[in-house]
């Protein structure tokens, strides 16, 4: 168990602090005392699930804007947004022929914050294959990916693909004119494949064009499965750049 | 014993010597408050983005009545682009998929850990991004103009001020763009009596394009001496049939228009690249051959999204980006 340091300060905002975050209760939740000492500080960042992504110390040319942009952190800051009015949108969303197109109207007009959510998840989904392609960017021309990082950077790889494959697949949900066409479009390039291409097409869509079959197929990889794999290579990819030791750093 | 021997220096990098740390800082706050402030930013930004600008929401879904222009979804647009200019496998899914292996395969052929942490941090980094963005740019737009055959109309228009019966000679055809090799480029090549092999008449010529639109390929099993024909290979599964080029006659004037001269672009322009960066002696080392390819590949998908996006109206018409038509 951690031993924290619990300064006091005079008068009543020392006891209102006291009954705040000394009390039974609150340190059951958070074992780290209030982080305005450098051992809190380290404590907080190392008990906490969410804020143990990071290392407690990080070298000081890493929070310099200009070193990286926030670009990393801005796609998953995205991935979290998207994953959020995803949510909100499924509420009001059902994935047949007959009633998305309905939905996306009713959401457009007779739903409170619908039409924001809608606006909020479809910009921030084109946010998020932009800020992939910087955040690449960003690691080829700090040359980010030499060794031990050779890995990491293949596991990029594989995340910036599964951007498009989830923006893709979340296309076609709208069921208007625009979706139809652009996954219809999509589709075909991939059925020119040589050997697989067919199959794949008549796999993804469930039948020989876009239907009923292919908007729950998109639907399913869209809302879950998609996410599912994104969020594995996303913790390997968070995991491996903790045990290479942060960011990439002049020799 | 070859894990052990990797692992030493890889440990290196996660051991940080005691000096280090007085050039440390907490993450909390240093590091957690500008993450905090980044994400107040852009929720914010994104919230007044949403609030300003409504996501498009067309017409229902119909399969019966095709938009012109139907595009793919934007940062597929690039892709959809190349369609327009070879053979549709080769453009949408082998180009890029070469390009996205070549991406993955990045790391293990520039193994050498200089020029890390730091922005251009190599010789001749800078020069060498920018020229190759310019160099990609320029070839790109040049050829999908050259491509589009606009310069036909211009050229034909003020020849014939000068001479009313003017028409671009069949010669030249190839200069119009690159589907004219195939469709409108005609040359005769007499062929002595001794040469005229095959059954039946003999026109004495060889003529581009008709003569090499049915030219048998090696082991097809049905050209060549007798004991080079046979039966189709019925007793492969279906999928190996398919990839058996039996009675394969192929299209020469097809092929080269929709592959040989694509790939012939797509491999001779890296080369290229790279030869003139090193003539100019930028490129010195992997990392600089890295930097110009993966500027020459970043420029060709942004290039392509901006012409694809922007410039291409009904029927996939090269056309100002004010003149693409309004789908609903």
């Amino acid at each position: 168990m951690s031993v924290t340091e619990q300064p006091r300060g005079p008068g009543i905002g020392g006891w209102l602090a006291d009954k705040l975050f000394r009390n039974y209760i609150w340190r059951s939740i958070f074992r780290s005392g209030y982080p305005n000492t450098p051992r809190n500080q380290m404590l907080v960042v190392a008990t906490n699930v969410f804020l143990h992504l990071h290392p407690t110390r990080i070298h000081k040319t890493h929070v310099r804007i200009t070193h990286t942009y926030c670009l990393g952190g801005l796609t998953f800051f995205f991935f979290l947004s998207l994953t959020v009015t995803g949510v909100m949108l499924m509420f009001y969303y059902v994935p047949s022929p007959g009633q998305a197109y309905t939905d996306l109207q009713a959401l457009e007009t007779n739903i409170r914050f619908g039409m924001l959510m809608r606006n909020l998840h479809r910009w921030m989904a084109h946010g998020m294959v932009i800020s992939v392609f910087l955040h690449m960017m960003r690691v080829f021309y700090t040359g980010a990916y030499k060794p031990p990082r050779e890995f990491n950077w293949v596991v990029g790889v594989i995340l910036l693909t599964l951007t498009l494959a989830l923006s893709f697949t979340g296309y076609l949900l709208p069921w208007d004119q625009l979706a139809i066409w652009a996954v219809t479009v999509g589709m075909n390039m991939a059925g020119t494949a040589p050997i697989l291409g067919e199959d794949t097409r008549l796999i993804l869509l469930g039948g020989l064009e876009v239907g009923d079959a292919a908007l729950i197929r998109f639907y399913t990889l869209h809302v879950i499965g998609l996410p599912l794999i994104a969020a594995i290579f996303m913790a390997v990819h968070f995991w491996r750049i903790r045990r290479d030791g942060g960011l990439a750093r002049p020799l | 014993m070859a894990v052990a021997a990797q692992a030493v220096p890889r440990a290196t990098a996660v051991t940080r010597p005691r000096k280090e740390r007085e050039q440390e800082l907490l993450v909390w706050p240093d590091l957690v408050f500008i993450e905090f402030i980044a994400a107040v930013l852009f929720t914010l930004s994104f919230l007044i983005l949403s609030a300003v600008v409504d996501a498009p929401l067309l017409n229902r879904a119909n399969l019966d009545i095709t938009p012109n222009p139907s595009k793919a979804a934007w940062y597929l647009v690039s892709l959809q682009e190349m369609l327009l200019h070879m053979h549709p496998a080769l453009g949408g899914v082998i180009a890029p998929t070469f390009a996205l292996g070549g991406l993955a395969a990045l790391p293990y052929i520039d193994r050498k850990t200089e020029g890390q942490g730091a922005w251009f941090a190599t010789p001749y980094a800078i020069r060498i991004t920018l020229f190759s963005a310019a160099f990609a740019s320029i070839f790109l737009v040049g050829l999908v103009l050259y491509d589009q055959g606009r310069h036909v109309n211009v050229i034909t228009n003020i020849a014939q001020r000068v001479d009313a019966d003017w028409e671009w000679p069949g010669k030249l055809a190839p200069f119009q763009n690159v589907r004219a090799i195939q469709t409108g480029w005609e040359w005769h090549i007499p062929v002595p009596e001794a040469a005229q092999l095959g059954p039946g008449e003999h026109d004495g010529e060889l003529n581009w394009p008709q003569d090499f639109q049915n030219v048998p390929m090696p082991f097809n099993g049905t050209s060549g001496p007798d004991w080079m024909r046979w039966g189709a290979p019925d007793f492969l599964p279906g999928w190996m049939q398919a990839m058996y080029w039996y009675d394969l006659n192929m299209n020469t004037p097809t092929f080269v228009v929709e592959q040989f001269i694509p790939v012939f672009i797509m491999v001779a322009l890296p080369f290229l690249l790279i030869y003139i960066l090193r003539r100019l002696g930028w490129v010195q080392d992997v990392r600089g051959g890295a930097i110009a390819l993966f500027t020459g590949l970043m420029t060709s998908y942004f290039v392509l999204t901006i012409i694809g996006a922007a410039f291409r109206g009904a029927g996939q018409d090269l056309v100002m980006p004010w003149d693409v038509p309004k789908i609903d």
